[in-house]
């Protein structure tokens, strides 16, 4: 327990005060801890962790990327385009599409960064008003509601109905989600060019004279995280069955937010797929959490900025009594 | 590129203008762009300028953010527009550049801002009262057994569907409290599908005796019908709210949307240019003056409101013709 605590301070803290957030949430209502609440907390979410992973390889690399939410939206405009051209399509071109526009858009970022030595912010703060621009500009901001078949029809890979009629059912987005997590997981913890991922973010030149190729990381990063970018606006768009240009708009700070939440250092080297689940989790079942209370939703923004800050803190602040105190932390 | 564009037009407007003497020209802010009701707004706003020769056009900001506002009106006040119009997403924060723009000798004619004190006029194609309680009414009809009801709204600081959510919680308070009781606060949510949705999952959790939603804001009652659609409780929770019926056609039929009112959005583009032009050619709006698409119209000098109602109510006859027309 004690190495857990050493290795991954962040994340083990964060477990711990999500935790104990779900013990108080299954004790104070009778409504959190069911089969309902939780699948659709997983299906809500589903294209939040999707975009989090993706976003978390950036991350590790040092870089930041905030085009992402929007470059999904563009990839939602285009990869519909496409599917009328070709009359269709199915699931497989799909995520061959949305994949392949995705890694186009990502690698756009890579090769700014790249070519011209910029940092990331800057460039994809860029890219960001760019690809939205574009978007709003092209589409002069029409919805599209006419969409393949395939493409909005609710595909199920759970359902259940529970005695009293209600249903509970997992989406294709929570599958497609595991795999990707998945992916992403094999990538960063299981290869060579994973490792080099977390040793290029914690110290570039030491690196870069090591022999590790630098703008492979950079294509590798921004391509995984514009992969994860089309896949999960994919997803989104069978969720919520249309294309509306901005309906992403503004989520990439929140994806942010919760993966830096889950222990991801903005500086590079350092962020795990663990903590990435975990920042997101706390996120959402937080606003879960005050939903099912009946708390005033004019109390919303508050209660959840508090909760992120004691999130935080109270991970710096057991830090600090590690050693003498230790059994304190782990006992709730 | 839009920049460049919109120069174009200004440079195509200063000639034509040098024409034919001095176009009266109209900028009108809407709360977000790239959404169907604004989008048919535009629609509405274009159509009526050609008619009468003026020039118009609408700015929707990325988001819904009243100091997006602010920086598009005062754009439109250095551009030295004629007529400002404005669906404010915060009454408040727009008071300071509203006032700055009649000193400027611009008029102002707002929709959907009933406080507003900055203003020549605001009008309305629905009473605040009578657009919540017909809600309110038609929801107290199609709950069958007793049960609790949700509020959305736009967000909340959105002044006039926190009226509505008012006029609609008080009616149900007052002659339907044995069928239905509110469940928590009002939620902001219903500028967003995807929040919608997800909040009426964690409401439809937390309650099992959820009968309906009454859903103001032009996204909530699509986001909610999903999560209805999701949970399979078509027919038995009722969402009610003004909703763009292309985008809620499908969910109406399928029984997910149980019904709602709405004012055609093109109408009130088209009532912004006719009230603008009106206004520039100093033409008095009194008790009885008839103006295009509000009727004959009873203005109140003091709170500078001309409030009418023109519902629509959308059910499954009239949808069909309603999408069909683009809305």
């Amino acid at each position: 327990m004690r190495d857990v605590f050493r290795t991954y301070p962040v994340e083990a803290r964060l477990s711990v005060v999500l935790l104990s957030v779900i013990a108080v949430l299954s004790v104070m209502t009778d409504t959190f801890l069911t089969l309902g609440n939780i699948t659709s907390l997983l299906n809500n979410n589903a294209v939040n962790l999707i975009w989090a992973v993706g976003l978390l390889v950036v991350l590790i690399t040092g870089g930041i990327d905030i085009s992402f939410a929007v470059a999904a939206s563009v990839v939602q405009y285009v990869a519909a385009q496409i599917f009328m051209a070709v009359g269709g399509g199915n699931w497989a071109i799909g995520f061959a599409i949305a994949a392949g526009l995705g890694i186009g858009l990502g690698l756009i970022n890579a090769l700014l960064i790249h070519g011209f030595r910029v940092i990331s912010i800057v460039i994809t703060i860029a890219t960001f008003n760019a690809f939205f621009g574009l978007l709003m500009f092209f589409t002069r901001g029409r919805n599209i509601y006419d969409l393949p078949d395939w493409w909005t029809n609710r595909v199920f890979i759970f359902e259940r109905q529970a005695a009293d009629g209600t249903w509970s059912e997992l989406n294709l987005s929570v599958a497609v989600m595991v795999a990707c997590v998945l992916a992403t997981w094999i990538l960063i913890r299981l290869t060579t060019l994973g490792r080099q991922l977390y040793a290029f973010g914690d110290n570039p030149e030491g690196a870069r004279r090591a022999g590790v190729n630098i703008w492979q990381m950079q294509v590798v990063a921004f391509g995984w995280c514009g992969m994860m970018a089309g896949i999960g606006g994919l997803m989104q768009v069978n969720i919520a069955q249309e294309v509306v240009p901005n309906a992403l708009y503004g989520r990439e700070l929140d994806v942010l937010a919760a993966v830096v939440l889950g222990g991801a250092r903005l500086g590079g080297g350092r962020g795990t797929i663990f903590g990435c689940i975990l920042g997101v989790m706390f996120v959402a079942i937080t606003q879960n959490g005050l939903n099912l209370l009946g708390i005033s939703p004019f109390a919303f923004q508050m209660i959840i900025g508090a909760a992120i800050l004691v999130a935080i803190s109270s991970s710096n602040l057991s830090f600090r009594l590690r050693g003498r105190a230790e059994p304190v932390e782990v006992a709730p | 590129m839009k920049k460049l564009l919109n120069a174009a037009a200004a440079v195509a407007l200063v000639v034509s203008a040098s024409a034919a003497n001095a176009e009266t020209s109209m900028g009108i802010v809407v709360k977000i762009g790239g959404i169907p009701w604004f989008n048919a707004m535009e629609e509405g706003i274009k159509e009526r300028a050609a008619e009468l020769g003026v020039s118009a056009e609408m700015i929707g900001p990325t988001s819904a953010d009243p100091a997006l506002q602010v920086r598009a009106i005062e754009d439109l006040i250095a551009k030295g527009v004629d007529v400002i119009g404005v669906v404010p997403n915060d009454e408040a924060a727009l008071e300071p550049v509203l006032k700055k723009a009649m000193e400027a000798g611009i008029k102002v004619v707002a929709h959907e801002g009933p406080g507003l004190n900055n203003v020549d006029w605001n009008f309305e194609l629905a009473s605040a009262d009578g657009f919540g309680e017909a809600h309110a009414k038609l929801l107290c009809e199609k709950t069958k057994e007793p049960g609790t009801f949700a509020v959305y709204v736009g967000s909340l600081t959105v002044p006039l569907h926190n009226a509505w959510a008012d006029a609609g919680i008080k009616w149900i308070a007052e002659n339907c409290s044995d069928k239905l009781k509110p469940v928590g606060d009002r939620y902001g949510v219903a500028e967003s599908v995807d929040d919608s949705r997800s909040t009426a999952l964690d409401l439809i959790a937390a309650n099992s005796d959820l009968r309906g939603f009454l859903a103001f804001g032009s996204q909530g009652p699509i986001g909610a019908g999903r999560a209805i659609e999701e949970r399979r409780l078509g027919g038995k929770v009722h969402v009610m709210g003004p909703f763009s019926p292309g985008q809620g056609q499908k969910l109406l039929k399928n029984d997910v949307i149980s019904g709602g009112f709405m004012w055609n959005p093109a109408e009130a583009g088209r009532v912004f240019v006719t009230m603008g032009n009106m206004l520039v050619e100093g033409q008095e709006i009194a008790s009885g003056t008839k103006i295009e698409g509000l009727g004959v119209v009873e203005p109140d000098a003091a709170t500078r409101n001309i409030i009418t109602d023109n519902l629509l109510e959308i059910n499954k006859s009239t949808v069909d013709d309603l999408a069909a027309k683009g809305l």
